[in-house]
Order: C-alpha cells, then structure tokens, then sequence
C-alpha cells in the first residue's frame, strides 16, 4: 500500500517539464476580449444575474479562502476573482444595462491577463466560499465563468493547455494510453489480480485515471480485488478508460464535451447500468454531475464514486471487512468535488467506520473542509507552487492537530499535491487511499 | 407648494413609482435570463426543504466560519434589527403607515426609538470605516457601496433630527427627511440595496442546488 517513490520522482520531474514547448495561439488584444465576452454571454445565466446582483461587498467570502487565509492577500478574496465578469453583467446584460454602461469600465486584454493567475493559480473551484456567503452567492460557479472566458480567450496556463490539447488532440491524459493500461492489467495479472479488459458486454463499467495508472495502481489493484470479490459483472475498456477530464478543469467545454461523450459511448456500447469512477472529484464532477448537461441527454446508467459504492455495498452487506491489525489512527481529506460539490461525504465515513479504524475528525471538514491547495489542475501550474505551499500549510496544521498516523483521501489528485506538500516540506505522515485501505481489509 | 407639501406629494408618489418599478424590472430582467435545467440524477428531490433551510441556515452562526466572521456577521445583524425597530416603532412612522394601509400598531417611546436609531448609525460608520480601511474590503468596494451607505444614513440622521426637533424648523426637517428617504427609494433599483428582495432567492436556490446533490448548503 505504498506508492514506488521512484516513481514519484519521475512525475514530479513530468510536470516540471509539462507545457514547455506548448505553442500558444497568436491572438490579438481585441479578439480576446471578443471571445471571453463571449463565453461570458453564452454562460451566464438567471440564477448568475442575481449572484452578481446579491453581493453587498462584505468580503466575508475572503475568509473562506484557502489562499487567502494562507497570505492575507486581499487580491485573492473570491468576490475580486469575478470582479471582470461583474463588470462584463452591468454593462452588457443587466436590465440595468442603459444607465451602468457609461459608469463602468469595459472590460480590456490586461484586465483578463491580469485574472488569469487570480482564478488559475489562486481558485481551485472548491466551493468553500460557496459555504461561506450570507447571500447565498454560489462564487465558484461565477469564478468557473471566468475560467471558460479565459479558455476561450487562449489564455490557459500553458501546463493545463498541453493537458488539455492532449486530451482533446488524442484522448489521452499524461501520455497514459491503451498500451500502458495494459501493461498495467498484464502486470497485475501476474500478481494474480484479474482485471477484465474489453469484455462486448458488462454490468458495470469501471474506470480509471492516468495518475492512478502511472503512481497509484494499488488503488485499481484495490478496485479490482473489491469488485472481484463481489463477484461483480465487470470490465473496464482500453477505449474509454480514463475518467480525468481536463476540459472541465481547464475551461474548454469542447474539450470537456469530447471527453464525456467518449465515457458515455462506451458505457452504452457494453451495456453498463452502472459506471464506477476512480478515486477522482472532478472525474467525479465531470460526469456525475455535469456530464448530462454537457451532452444535453439523462445518462442511461447511474454513476458511481468508489467510495459510494463500497458505503453501498458494504451497508447491503455484501462486502465484509476486517478491523486491520494495528487499529492505526487516520483522519480523512475530503475532496472538493467529491464533497462538498458532489455530496459523497458520509458515505468516506461509513468505510471507515466499518473499517474499525480510529478515525480523527480535522477541525474543517465535509462541506467545510479546506481544500488540499491543488485541485482543478492547480497542481501543474510550476508558477503557483509558493501559493500552493503555503495553503498545504494549512492542512498540514489540520492534519497535526487530530494526531492521526495516517491522512486517507479517495481522490488520486488531492493526494498528489498532499504528497508534493509533505515532500517539500519533510512531513511524514503517510497519505493513503480509501480504496486501497478497504480492499487490505477484505474478510477471508 | 412648500418643500413638505413637495416632499410629501409629488416627490414620494415619484420615488415610489421608481422604486416599483424599478424593481421590478430588474427582477424581471434577471429572471427572463432563463436557467437551463439540470438534467443530472439528483441524489435527493428535496429543492423545497433544502432551499427553505438554507435561508434559515445562512442567517445563523455556523461553527467553522463563524470563527472569523464574528464581527461583520453580529454588526451586520445588529444594525438591520435597530434600522427595523426604528422604521417601524417609531410614533410618527406607525402614523403615516396607518393613513396609507388603513391600521397601525403599537409605537416604542420616543427615546428609545433614537437610541435604537443612533446605534444603527454608531454600526453603520463603524462599518463604512471598516470598509475604508480593510484591505480585502477597500478592494472590493465601489461607488455603489458608498452611496448605498449614505442614501441610509441620511434619513436616519434626518429622522432623529427631525423627532428630537434640532436644527430647523420642524416642518422643514420633516420635509427633508421625507426627501433623503425618497433619495432611497430612487437609488433602491440601481444599487445593492436589491440584494434586501433578492437575498432570500438567492439563498434558496443554492439550497436547493447543493441539496439535489445532497449538501446541506
Ligand atoms: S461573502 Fe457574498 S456577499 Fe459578501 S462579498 Fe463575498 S460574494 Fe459578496
Ligand atoms: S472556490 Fe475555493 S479556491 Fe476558489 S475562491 Fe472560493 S474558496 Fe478560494
């Protein structure tokens, strides 16, 4: 249960060279503004306008703010990181729009350069400012507008734009394709772990990361040996196996679309009534949540985080588990999207409560946890590693105060950039996956 | 016609005109923008409950926040519940209600009605230098904070003026009260103060959207 630190390494020293050769598109000041405009339009909607319309400016939204709390910079208070789109409504779609136009400033190339490091390297779209708003202000819905916007205007941080033109370009995501998935099953299947690939018909689709493939393959071993010993009907695709959708963090709703339409495809080419995803909140999110709206059609099969199924099935009593051997302490992250915006924040805690483990609750948690500082593609932005640093600090103080041996997250992504904190900073403390967790404690 | 026959007449029906269909319109504005519908599974059908305890939630202390926010929330709270009692038990107001709907109600004695009003002031220059001086604030600030804030606190000072008969005639401090209320009502459309009918909406429906995700929001 442990991740090969070489490994690590390795993909550490990938993200230090990930968008170096990236060619960014030549635009001109005036079609950027024109294309965030835009996105801005076609995005906004009712339930925005009186966002926008709500807000008293009573900046209580910066204290929720990771980022904010870990600088006091007052830049990074979540209201300031819509502030263009605000102006973007008041001039140009706000009923109001004939009498604010000439008291308000048009948005410019610079103000959406300056933005970008404020909702790219400085949002994670938690939502934990969402939580926080006396108006009821959904601020990371407003933030995301503005992500699309910067999308649109050619304007992604250029390690998320190579993300993104591989994913779009290729289907693939950190060069993980059919044949290292492969590679990766075949290797399993010597250590006697099956994994049913490319079978014409299944129950259940299961999918995985290129990060659980390149650094976390324990976690699909665990999925495997969980739905194995289920006796589930299940298979995974070399076509469509990879849950993370980059579109949906870097803005690009083609992208995004592509990447889904791809999932929901194979899904109801095999038949699956049920699709299982990978330790992942915005895979999560990606599909859970937003993937029928991106396609404009009810999913035909009903979508899964791991760690739900196993509260499932564990409540039907269907999956038994023993108490591990040394009854260690842990306390759980909750992952943004798989929390507070997807809702699976019992469930995490049902497992482990089944798992007879001494679990520690951290002061912020569940629809009020911190985010681990890295989400929504954060994590491979080189320029915003300070900021994310210092917002790891604040976990790593949370993570101290429970005295728990080890942190659990069920998100592949959060334990990467826990795991880049606690290298950075020479922490110890082992951060583990839920899964792979349940499936060590398997009963005979 | 003197300033209060002005101030009484024409420049409330005006401002109340305004303020209708000011509002309204951007109400109907906002609304006529459209919300695609969700087509996500919800993990549970309960947008009323879910939207209706959010408003509730969001007025009320909450434990991980609440740590930081004490003061703009309790200023915040402190100063709406003393504008309120001063609108509406003061003497004078409950009398001009009464002739515009017809009944009245009870009215608190008239000290306790200013000193109710000048904490509500006391909160409100507390929080106008709160918003000059903090960083976070100063940043986020705009001319529309600064004359929502005044468009309030001129009738408070013109009101407790006019009840405590200091500066002028009483019948020009009335009609001068009666005019900075107008100027209220005139910017109400325009400005924050909308958020006063748009924050319970607001509230509920991201109650109800993190609720058919099954947050309580
Ligand atoms: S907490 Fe809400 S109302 Fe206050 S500044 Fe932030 S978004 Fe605006
Ligand atoms: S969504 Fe999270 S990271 Fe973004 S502004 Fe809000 S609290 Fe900060």
């Amino acid at each position: 249960m442990s991740v090969d630190n070489a490994a690590f390494r390795d993909f550490r020293e990938s993200l230090e060279r990930l968008g170096i050769d990236t060619p960014s598109e030549v635009i001109s000041d005036e079609e950027r503004v024109r294309r965030a405009k835009q996105t801005f339009m076609d995005k906004l909607d009712g339930r925005m306008a009186v966002d926008l319309t709500t807000c008293v400016h009573c900046g209580m939204c910066a204290e929720a703010c990771h980022f904010y709390e870990a600088t006091q910079d007052e830049k990074y208070a979540p209201v300031h990181k819509f502030e263009p789109l605000r102006r973007f409504y008041r001039r140009e779609l706000s009923p109001m729009r004939w009498l604010f136009r000439p008291f308000t400033r048009d948005i410019t190339a610079q103000d959406l350069e300056t933005w970008q490091e404020l909702v790219y390297d400085a949002c994670t779209g938690c939502g934990r400012c969402d939580m926080m708003c006396p108006m009821g202000i959904r601020l990371s819905t407003l933030i995301n507008v503005m992500r699309q916007g910067l999308a649109s205007a050619g304007l992604v941080p250029a390690e998320l734009q190579a993300l993104q033109n591989e994913q779009r370009d290729s289907d693939t995501v950190f060069g993980v394709g059919a044949g290292k998935l492969r590679e990766v099953i075949d290797r399993l299947g010597r250590q006697g772990i099956e994994i049913p690939l490319d079978k014409d018909q299944a129950e259940v689709l299961v999918l995985t990361t290129a990060v659980e493939v390149l650094l976390f393959s324990d976690a699909l071993a665990a999925t495997a040996k969980i739905l194995n010993r289920l006796g589930a009907d299940w298979t995974m695709l070399s076509q469509g196996f990879e849950a993370a959708n980059i579109g949906l963090v870097s803005g690009d709703e083609v992208t995004q679309k592509r990447a889904t339409a791809k999932i929901v495809e194979q899904a109801k080419a095999c038949g699956a009534r049920t699709v299982i995803l990978p330790e992942s909140g915005h895979a999560y999110q990606a599909l859970r949540w937003e993937g029928a709206n991106v396609l404009g059609e009810v999913l035909p099969f009903e979508v899964l985080a791991m760690s739900e199924f196993i509260a499932r099935e564990i409540d039907a009593g269907r999956l038994k588990l023993k108490s591990p051997a040394n009854g260690s302490s842990v306390t759980y992250h909750d992952p943004c999207r798989l929390g507070r915006h997807g809702g699976v924040i019992e469930q995490p805690r049902q497992v482990l409560k089944a798992l007879g483990l001494d679990f520690r609750e951290a002061d912020s948690n569940g629809r009020e946890n911190f985010c681990c500082g890295g989400g929504c593609g954060e994590y491979v932005i080189k320029r915003s590693a300070p900021l994310r640093q210092k917002a790891f600090e604040i976990k790593k103080r949370e993570f101290d105060e429970t005295g728990a041996d080890t942190v659990i997250t069920s998100c592949a992504n959060c334990r990467i950039n826990l795991m880049i904190g606690a290298d950075n900073a020479g922490w110890q403390k082992p951060v583990e996956s839920l899964v792979e967790k349940v499936a060590a404690s398997l009963a005979e | 016609m003197t300033l209060l026959d002005f101030a009484r007449g024409p420049a409330l029906q005006w401002s109340l005109i305004i303020l209708v269909f000011g509002v309204l319109w951007q109400l109907l504005g906002t609304i006529l923008i459209g919300v695609k519908k969700d087509l996500s599974k919800p993990r549970r059908n309960t947008a009323v409950r879910d939207g209706l305890a959010t408003i509730a939630t969001r007025s009320l202390p909450e434990h991980q926040f609440e740590k930081k926010i004490r003061f703009q929330h309790f200023s915040g709270y402190a100063w709406h519940v003393a504008l309120f009692i001063a609108v509406l038990f003061s003497a004078p107001h409950i009398l001009f209600f009464e002739s515009v709907l017809g009944f009245g109600w009870p009215h608190l004695p008239n000290g306790i009605i200013l000193v109710t009003a000048a904490i509500a002031l006391a909160i409100l220059f507390a929080l106008v230098i709160r918003r000059l001086s903090h960083p976070v604030q100063r940043l986020i600030s705009n001319a529309d904070d600064y004359i929502s804030v005044i468009v309030v606190i001129v009738p408070l000072v013109t009101g407790m003026l006019a009840s405590a008969h200091i500066g002028a005639r009483y019948e020009t401090l009335l009609a001068i009260h009666f005019l900075s209320v107008e100027a209220l009502f005139v910017w109400f459309p325009f400005g924050k103060l909308m958020h006063t009918a748009l924050t319970f909406p607001s509230r509920f429906r991201a109650g109800a959207a993190f609720g058919r995700r099954g947050v309580k929001a």
